[in-house]
């Protein structure tokens, strides 16, 4: 839907004069006209906002249908003229003059009829029409004579995106605000559920066997045909929220207010289950269960004299999971692993309840008698925290990792710490000065610190076995620290790995003496400990605005923004930041704002692996020994950039100007022009940009008739380089092929029939792995680039938005608007199939050949369009009432490589992986209804 | 591969040109207009000012602006001024805003005399903010000088509307606060029409819901202290903190995702996995791997091997707990 759209603005006094005459010819049936339509408009008359920009959310309390105000009625009003850059105002209907001490009423109620597609999710995603009988809106505005007001309003009674307000108060004085609403969010309607118990903690399978039957393969088939023969069914929450607050003028200066609202929010998303060890040997998409409770409390006091303003806000919030462990049953067989048979069901520990609290104090003063100035000074402290009891690894008993007995992990005496006990301070200081050295010129300088810091500090050992790691996915598999495969790494005090761990275990979870081994484990990519992520951010601000005139002005400011992290890739960094903007708002039909800012962040030296401490390596000594798979050692390619912390150079020029093209036409243009590099990332993002024009209008050659427009375009694009990892074995000599392939045999009979030669070759040592197989290099046995690869995602979108409004023969009103938008994402990349072992070297089979035609150049394009057209046509029977046929059509199409094939084959490979949610999908949705508006 | 390293300089050199070369162009045509303008505040004869006013009273101007009057009286400063004024101001009405009226009632073209809130009037912003701040100083607007959209010369007016009831509150000019700050913010408006987008077309949201526009000390005019802290008043089972912490996820929100609309899945700044890989790149494992079109359920049954991270929720499929995970075995973000 497009913006509502203005009525005439006549400028020039013979214009006005001739407008008026036609108004006063046509006033008496215009008035009739016009408090039917201020009914139709009162559909929409809701949106009771608590008008408080500072603090809080839930500012918009209304529904797709019921998106504005637009109750006020009156005379066309030629002297309403443009806002102060040069948009149209508003100009609604006549209306009576306002009497105080009245009672208005109105509602609209009628009959819907909806029709679409039964996978609708798009549709619904945040609204809920419905077929049958419809109270689309209602609303009481009664005051008393005596300043005192109640305000009552609702709409979508009865559906999920209802909504209702209630404000009474004393004009000037206080007023007490209460709301209620509900907002849908319907995730997919193609979801095959094969559980009950849905939105509960503990999903039950409807007909599969939980733990699988028989084995992986016979299990596999059964998951498939269960799913095949499960209909689609929906996926949803309903956001459900009330609230209340009071606001208070205490004296003249000072007012205090305070609040308090309430959110459930249940039902279920599709969701993510992977047994097995490692990265997961299968896994099926399963519903999770939501049932979410927040309280959110509100206090706060605002203070302001000519010279001195002071707020202070205390604000609460309490979140609560009513299923904070979810239990679901597990239809994949597993294999028996860690001491246990079978897994016939997993458990999640979903979100913890949090508390958070937040205490922040602002204050700003006028310094007349110092170049004008003006201090403003905040300070703000928060913590949130949770001592959420933890659960066990897995809830199935005997477990026994690496045939390791006694452990418990059945239960949370197997843990470092029973509970979470982990909270995060967050602590902010901004202290700013302005001054007017000249009439001209104002200079702010502003100092900002802010400061986050977790206290996570668990270990990952079981205090029962000494065992160092984590027991994973309900125990079906394992990532704990064991002693190197390779007996060599750790003879001769340990003949063999089994007796390297007797020793692990033996040091009883004493970080220190573990290290104090020197013992090898078998891989250095063991989660041991949590990372405390912590940073403190200083910004330095200085700006300037000097007024060139009176419709001129130039603005600089430069910033220079310093992090200090823990525990990430930089230790520093720093982002130097230029603005230059200039506004004019001299020409008499025009304003112009146009800015440009230039960042550039750099920072101390990027360590691309700074999580050894976090790891079984920080536990072990370096492997040495010849056949020793050290990749795991490695972590990361060195020359691979993450983008919040990589070098980055950022371009922004933003444009926009309205002009008056006449008095009744008014267009605007808006530009921006995003370009960013990332130019030390080798690996990683390396590029991205975002342009946008945007043009609007709106016209009113008449009265009667308005019609408005808009039209965005934006392209995108985001260029990333990839590295699949190749070996890094000590004593392996990797051969570089002139293919890109690399090998650890000798030149074979195809390659040489191929005309393949050998360029290269690097032997793995313990001396050189760390550096030689930790950097991409064309002699890199682990990090080669001829295994590198490009992702290019290229972005465009458009949207088109047409209002009409039309009134005939001032009896009835037609008001049509109309969107299409459009978006499509392109992702293409680059690789050698060599390389990347896709084709066997010198000789690529037909199997390959068939592989490597389907990846092609890319994915098939992400599209999406939407089309919607909402129609109104008003026909009023009475002052008080009219009736109002409306039409709301959406046709939206979308495609999505992610879903190509799941409707069909949800179970595509014999692996028990099953994906049940079949996406978003293309849908038809009619909304047709016959209301009646009555103004009481 | 390394990437050519961005002409920043260059870059910067032209944007600093086109800056000037617009803003010259401004100039010239700021210039043709102020020549071809009509009386305005730094044109007119100095003769008479609004200093030398006096009150009126309202009936003094209703006896002219009958209309605005009747659009007035349904809006909260009329409530508020003609019902239970609390200072001397407020008793004003028309002039409370306005400022004293004699001379203007005496010259009523004379745009000196009065200050209006309109682009045809021509009073300076800087005059119409003053006018509005005397009492609507400090509060959600302590931030207001030196802000954004102070910076960029916008008036009180440019968003609301006082005159006549347009919104439910506010006295905005539009119905609404998002149609209100739609009217500049164009892009955004295109953006919140994309496949994910927050539910402000739907009236479930508006931009204040997450930004102030009066001014804030976060930007992008954030109403919290931080991008995360404005995500966490509806997204508060994510704030956690979480036994096992995802790194980028603690730090900014927009890391991963975009607040306003999205092509992709959940508003996310990509497609999965590439956003993903865009960070991981580990040496064992599978995020490094070249994941492609043969991936696709569909394409399995032609040749392809079905790949977990390409299809459906991607990495998600397995690493569902993305945003921290609080159980002991969740550092990988699976349970």
């Amino acid at each position: 839907m497009i913006r509502k759209t203005h009525f005439n603005q006549v400028e020039t006094n013979s214009k006005t004069d001739s407008h008026r005459r036609n108004t006063m010819n046509t006033l008496p049936r215009r008035k009739v006209l016009a408090c039917c339509i201020s009914l139709a408009f009162a559909s929409m008359a809701l949106q009771q906002a608590h008008a408080d920009s500072g603090y809080g959310v839930d500012t918009a309390v209304g529904n797709a249908f019921n998106t504005g105000y637009v109750g006020g009625v009156r005379d066309t009003d030629a002297t309403a003229g443009h806002t102060p850059t040069g948009q149209m105002f508003n100009q609604p209907y006549a209306t009576e003059e306002a009497v105080a001490g009245e009672t208005h009423g109105y509602v609209e109620i009628g009959v819907l009829s909806k029709q679409a597609d039964n996978e609708d999710a798009m549709f619904r995603a945040y609204k809920d029409p419905k077929s049958g009988l419809y109270l689309n809106s209602f609303g009481v505005d009664s005051e008393s004579d005596n300043a005192r007001f109640v305000t009552v309003n609702g709409g979508g009674v009865g559906n999920n995106d209802q909504f209702y307000n209630l404000t009474v108060g004393r004009y000037n004085d206080w007023k007490v605000k209460a709301f209620y609403s509900e907002t849908p969010h319907v995730f997919t309607t193609t979801y095959r559920n094969l559980w009950s118990g849905t939105g509960t903690g503990n999903q039950t399978l409807k007909s599969l066997t939980p733990g699988g039957t028989t084995n992986a393969a016979t299990t596999d088939t059964n998951i498939e045909a269960a799913a095949l023969a499960t209909p689609y069914s929906e996926l949803s929450i309903v956001r459900k929220k009330g609230g209340v607050r009071g606001d208070l003028k205490v004296t003249n200066n000072i007012s205090v207010f305070a609040g308090y609202s309430n959110e459930k929010r249940t039902g279920a998303r599709p969701f993510g289950l992977v047994m097995g060890g490692g990265g997961g040997t299968g896994g099926v998409e399963i519903p999770e269960s939501i049932d979410y409770n927040t309280h959110d409390f509100l206090a706060g006091m605002n203070y302001a004299d000519e010279v001195n303003s002071a707020n202070l806000t205390v604000a609460a919030s309490l979140f609560r999971n009513n299923i904070d462990t979810m239990k679901v049953e597990n239809p994949m067989f597993l294999a028996a692993a860690n001491g246990i048979a079978s897994f016939p069901h997993a458990i999640y520990d979903l979100y913890p309840n949090n508390d958070y609290l937040n205490v922040k104090g602002e204050y700003a003063r006028e310094l007349p008698e110092l170049m004008k100035g003006r201090f403003t000074g905040v300070v703000s402290v928060s913590q949130s925290k949770q001592n959420d009891n933890l659960i066990p690894s897995t809830s199935y008993s005997g477990a026994a990792v690496n045939g390791v007995a006694g452990g418990s992990w059945d239960t949370v005496d197997s843990l470092s710490q029973p509970t979470a006990n982990l909270k995060v301070d967050i602590k902010l200081a901004d202290f700013g000065l302005s001054l007017k050295p000249l009439d001209d010129l104002d200079v702010k300088g502003k100092v900002r610190y802010y400061e986050t810091k977790t206290n996570s500090d668990y270990w990952a050992c079981n205090p029962l076995t000494g065992q160092w790691g984590r027991l994973i996915n309900d125990g079906s598999g394992n990532a704990i620290m064991v002693g190197s495969a390779t007996a060599a790494n750790n003879q001769p005090t340990y003949a063999d790995a089994a007796a390297a761990n007797l020793a692990i275990n033996a040091a009883a979870c004493d970080a220190s003496a573990v290290q104090a081994l020197g013992i090898v484990a078998a891989a250095g990519n063991n989660n041991i400990h949590s990372a405390p992520y912590a940073y403190k951010q200083m910004n330095y601000t200085l700006g300037a605005d000097y007024r060139i005139d009176s419709g001129n002005s130039v603005n600089a400011n430069i910033e220079r923004e310093t992090m200090q992290r823990q525990h990430r890739e930089r230790d520093k960094t720093r982002e130097d930041k230029l603005k230059l903007g200039y506004v004019n708002r001299g020409m008499e039909d025009g304003t112009l704002r146009l800015s440009f800012e230039t960042d550039k962040l750099r920072g101390s030296a990027y360590n691309p692996d700074p999580y050894d401490e976090f790891y079984s390596a920080s536990l072990s000594a370096l492997p040495f020994a010849t056949g020793t798979n050290v990749s795991s050692w490695i972590h990361i390619n060195a020359l691979h950039r993450k983008f919040d912390l990589a070098d980055r150079d950022q371009n922004i020029l933003n444009l926009r100007f309205n002009y008056m093209i006449t008095p009744d036409l008014d267009a605007g243009v808006a530009v921006q022009l995003k370009d960013i590099k990332f130019p030390d990332a080798a690996y990683g993002r390396g590029s991205q940009n975002q342009n946008s024009v945007n043009f609007d209008m709106a016209w009113q050659p008449s009265p009667e008739m308005t019609v408005s427009g808009y039209y965005a375009y934006q392209t995108g694009k985001m260029e990333q380089q990839g590295l699949q990892q190749n070996a890094c074995v000590i004593g392996t000599t990797y051969n570089f092929w002139s293919d890109g392939s690399i090998s650890t045999v000798a030149q074979t009979a195809a390659q040489l029939a191929a005309g393949v030669t050998l360029v290269n070759s690097t032997t793995v040592t313990a001396g050189n792995f760390l550096s030689g197989c930790g950097t991409a290099s064309a002699t890199s046995s682990l990090y080669p680039t001829s295994r590198s690869y490009t992702i290019n995602q290229k972005d465009q979108n458009n949207t088109v938005g047409l209002g009409f409004k039309f009134d005939f023969d001032n009896k009835n009103a037609l008001d049509a608007n109309y969107t299409h938008t459009n978006g499509r994402t392109a992702t293409s990349y680059t690789y050698n199939p060599y390389a990347l072992g896709l084709y066997t070297s010198g000789a690529p089979t037909a199997a390959q050949l068939t592989n490597v035609g389907l990846i092609g150049n890319g994915f098939a394009d992400q599209t999406f369009s939407l089309n919607t057209l909402d129609a109104s046509l008003l026909v009023p029977l009475t002052k008080q009432s009219s009736v109002r046929l409306l039409g709301h059509l959406v046709f939206g199409d979308i495609h999505d490589w992610h879903y190509d094939g799941v409707e069909d084959l949800p179970n595509p490979n014999t692996n028990q992986q099953t994906y049940l949610d079949s996406g978003p999908q293309n849908f038809r949705a009619y909304v047709f209804g016959v209301m009646y508006q009555l103004k009481m | 591969m390394i990437r050519e390293r961005f002409n920043i300089i260059g870059a910067t050199k032209t944007a600093l040109a086109a800056l000037l070369l617009v803003f010259s162009a401004g100039q010239v045509v700021a210039e043709e207009a102020a020549a071809t303008a009509p009386v305005t505040a730094t044109a007119s004869a100095p003769a008479a000012t609004q200093a030398d006013a006096t009150y009126i009273g309202e009936k003094g101007c209703t006896t002219c602006h009958e209309t605005e009057n009747k659009n007035f009286g349904h809006t909260l400063h009329a409530k508020v001024f003609r019902q239970n004024p609390r200072t001397e101001v407020e008793k004003q009405v028309c002039e409370a805003c306005h400022g004293p009226g004699s001379l203007h009632a005496k010259k009523t073209k004379d745009k000196n005399l009065l200050i209006g809130y309109t682009k045809e009037w021509g009073t300076p912003v800087e005059k119409q903010t003053a006018q509005c701040l005397t009492c609507h100083k400090g509060g959600q607007r302590l931030h207001w000088p030196g802000s954004t959209h102070a910076t960029n010369k916008l008036s009180c007016s440019d968003c609301h509307n006082p005159m006549a009831k347009f919104s439910a509150s506010g006295l905005l000019k539009k119905r609404s606060i998002t149609e209100t700050c739609q009217t500049c913010h164009k892009q955004q408006e295109a953006e919140f029409k994309k496949r994910s987008h927050m539910p402000v077309p739907e009236g479930k949201m508006s931009c204040e819901d997450c930004h102030n526009p009066h001014g804030t000390v976060t930007r992008p005019l954030l109403k919290a202290d931080s991008v995360n802290e404005v995500c966490y008043t509806c997204h508060a089972e994510k704030r956690g903190p979480f036994l096992w912490e995802h790194a980028p996820v603690r730090e900014k929100c927009t890391n991963c995702h975009v607040p306003h609309g999205s092509n992709h899945d959940k508003l996310l700044v990509s497609a999965r996995p590439f956003l993903c890989q865009q960070c991981h790149s580990p040496s064992v494992g599978h995020p490094g791997t070249f994941y492609n079109a043969a991936g696709t359920a569909a394409n399995s049954l032609n040749g392809g091997t079905a790949g977990q991270r390409v299809i459906g929720r991607s990495c998600q499929n397995c690493h569902s707990q993305i945003h921290g995970s609080n159980h002991p075995a969740g550092a990988r973000f699976q349970r």
